[in-house]
């Protein structure tokens, strides 16, 4: 909850993660190479009061998690990605075994992401069926760069894909976050390309596509993408961290995303713990557009179209209702924290 | 219309070249190095981090702003720093060395015996990198138009206007550019380097530069009207914040990998 002038704001942080990065975890110079540039991201673009050690980085455990989210950093819930990555670490990146472990000691403030490799064909299938069973499952998170035995990653208009998708809305799910990475077969096209976005969009109308990091480094092929299909929306983790190094290019990507998308499809995330949520929503609420872009673009970043980034978005999507959760939240383990720290 | 060549100023560039070298010459070559996806200069971007000559022999190391940049856009900038080394007088042999880089081996080997991308990832691509590449100087062409007609209407031209401008009517004069109209005054309007960065890639894609024709040409090479060109605008903006914000990422995160090295 962010306090602005007696005036409560919910905030659901649309990605983070709880991974374990730590040495005895990577499996190779890969899992080593992904967690340093990790940390590059997040000593560059944090405030330096926010930058770790990168041995902390690389495992910070759940105490941490919950305090830099719920107690210290204005989150009431958290979407929990996870991303499997079993090339690269012995145990995983965080999948999903782990990040339930969170989701039951804290089930009203996490939705659980499964993730779902089509490359795993008919077993896949299976795997996911039983995952949804298994687990509390709210969304999906697809990540396309995953390497898998020599494949480079896959597209969401792969025709194993296309079954995923379809079994997906079979099983009730209705959000698919999906990040592009910067390795997919082949290797000689444009590794980032979001085109498939438009096929999946296109062929699964009754399925929700939050497209992480704005589809960075393509945004405007994100925006051409989200200005046709109407159940495309932009998850804003990595755009909103320029906040503080480059504040001139996070106001040109909120004003472009306001133009071309509007206000009701920009979902606030923190990709915690690459930052961290506290900064990065108090600059969003300090933060305004500079007359120049409000003139340029004729858009505005009120508090209410705050709020609605910060939390009513991602709300409405996952059928969140705000009110009635604020009351189940105030009196679980860290409401109650929260209400004695006043 | 732009006839003279326009030389970028180098001197901000603090890179250390060997002495038996001709260092304008190889800052020349490296300053006309594109990173594809950002459209600028890998010398400006800070990516080349050290030249070194044995006898005729040049190494370049480059460093990238992450481990895991793309393998594709990694090859052409070798390549082309490569390709472009090996035309400094002098120079008979150029290795490009890419550092820490996941797919370091494969490009490095690939580059420097010039064997085709598809040839160094055999499994995995299955063409070369031309198609790309001229996709990104497309995206590139947008970004230049933009910025140009930015200053243009910075410069309290109407789209009207704009619209009906040739190519011939801009003029460069020492480190600006100006609209010469018939009857009408002359406006100054921006740095020199944004037109000829304009007309520069204009003249690459094989777009109309001739000096009767629109000065605002599509990538179909079609004239823009002036009804259309406040949407083209927006539309170009876009492709331009993309670019410029993905080169600040760059930076921020290159500078954040400097600081790094000597961590774990």
């Amino acid at each position: 909850m962010f306090k602005v002038n007696g005036d409560e704001i919910f905030v659901i942080d649309g990605h983070m993660h709880n991974w374990n990065a730590s040495r005895e975890n990577w499996l190779n110079d890969y899992g080593e190479g992904w967690i340093k540039c990790f940390y590059d991201y997040h000593s560059g673009l944090s405030p330096e009061d926010y930058v770790w050690p990168f041995e902390k980085y690389c495992q910070y455990g759940e105490e941490t998690l919950v305090k830099d989210l719920f107690l210290d950093g204005h989150v009431d819930m958290g979407i929990l990605n996870s991303t499997n990555l079993f090339e690269f670490f012995k145990e995983g990146f965080n999948p999903i075994d782990k990040n339930n472990v969170l989701k039951q000691k804290h089930p009203d403030r996490f939705i659980l992401c499964a993730a779902f490799d089509p490359r795993d064909e008919e077993a896949g299938m299976d795997k996911l069926r039983q995952t949804v069973e298994e687990y509390p499952v709210g969304g999906v998170k697809l990540y396309t760069a995953e390497w898998r035995q020599g494949s480079k990653g896959w597209k969401l208009n792969d025709p194993w894909a296309y079954k995923y998708l379809s079994l997906t809305e079979e099983l009730g799910i209705k959000n698919v976050h999906v990040h592009k990475g910067p390795t997919i077969y082949p290797l000689s096209r444009d590794a980032f390309d979001v085109n498939d976005v438009d096929y999946a969009a296109t062929d699964f109308p009754n399925l929700n596509f939050i497209i992480e990091h704005v589809g960075l480094p393509r945004l405007d092929d994100f925006c051409w993408i989200a200005t046709q299909e109407r159940n495309v929306y932009a998850g804003l983790s990595v755009a909103i961290a320029f906040i503080h190094p480059r504040p001139k290019y996070f106001a040109e990507i909120i004003a472009n995303l306001l133009f071309w998308l509007g206000e009701d499809k920009i979902l606030f995330g923190s990709d915690y713990a690459i930052w961290s949520p506290k900064w990065l929503i108090e600059k969003l609420m300090a933060f305004e557009l500079p007359d120049d872009i409000q003139e340029e673009y004729k858009v505005s970043l009120t508090q209410s179209v705050k709020r609605k980034i910060l939390g009513e978005n991602a709300a409405r999507l996952y059928e969140i209702d705000i009110p009635a959760r604020k009351t189940t939240l105030s009196k679980d383990e860290i409401g109650v924290q929260l209400a004695s720290a006043g | 219309m732009i006839d003279q060549e326009y030389r970028q100023t180098l001197d901000g560039i603090n890179l250390s070249v060997p002495s038996c070298l001709d260092r304008e010459e190889v800052l020349r070559q490296l300053d006309s190095v594109l990173d594809p996806e950002l459209d600028q200069s890998i010398l400006g971007l800070g990516f080349v981090k050290s030249v070194e000559c044995n006898e005729s022999h040049l190494t370049v190391e480059l460093e990238l702003p992450t481990y895991w940049c793309a393998a594709n856009f990694s090859y052409l900038m070798a390549i082309d720093a490569r390709r472009n080394l090996l035309q400094v007088p002098g120079v008979d042999d150029v290795t490009v060395r890419l550092g820490d880089h996941f797919a370091a081996k494969a490009i490095e080997d690939g580059a420097n015996s010039d064997k085709p991308f598809s040839d160094s990832f055999p499994d995995e691509a299955w063409d070369n990198l031309e198609q790309l590449r001229d996709l990104f100087l497309r995206k590139g062409y947008i970004g230049r138009q933009e910025t140009f007609l930015r200053q243009l209407i910075n410069a309290g031209l109407s789209y009207e206007e704009i619209s009906g401008l040739q190519s011939g009517d801009v003029v460069v004069d020492g480190e600006s550019f100006w609209i010469h109209r018939d009857g009408a005054e002359a406006v100054q309007v921006g740095p020199a380097s944004v037109a000829w960065r304009y007309f520069q890639r204009r003249e690459e894609l094989g777009l109309d530069c001739s000096p009767t024709g629109a000065l605002m040409r599509d990538l179909r090479d079609q004239s823009v009207p002036a009804e259309t060109l406040e949407t083209y605008f927006a539309r170009s903006r876009t492709t331009r914040v993309s670019s410029e914000a993905t080169g600040a990422l760059c930076s921020v995160l290159l500078q954040a990998r400097q600081t790094a090295s000597g961590i774990a």
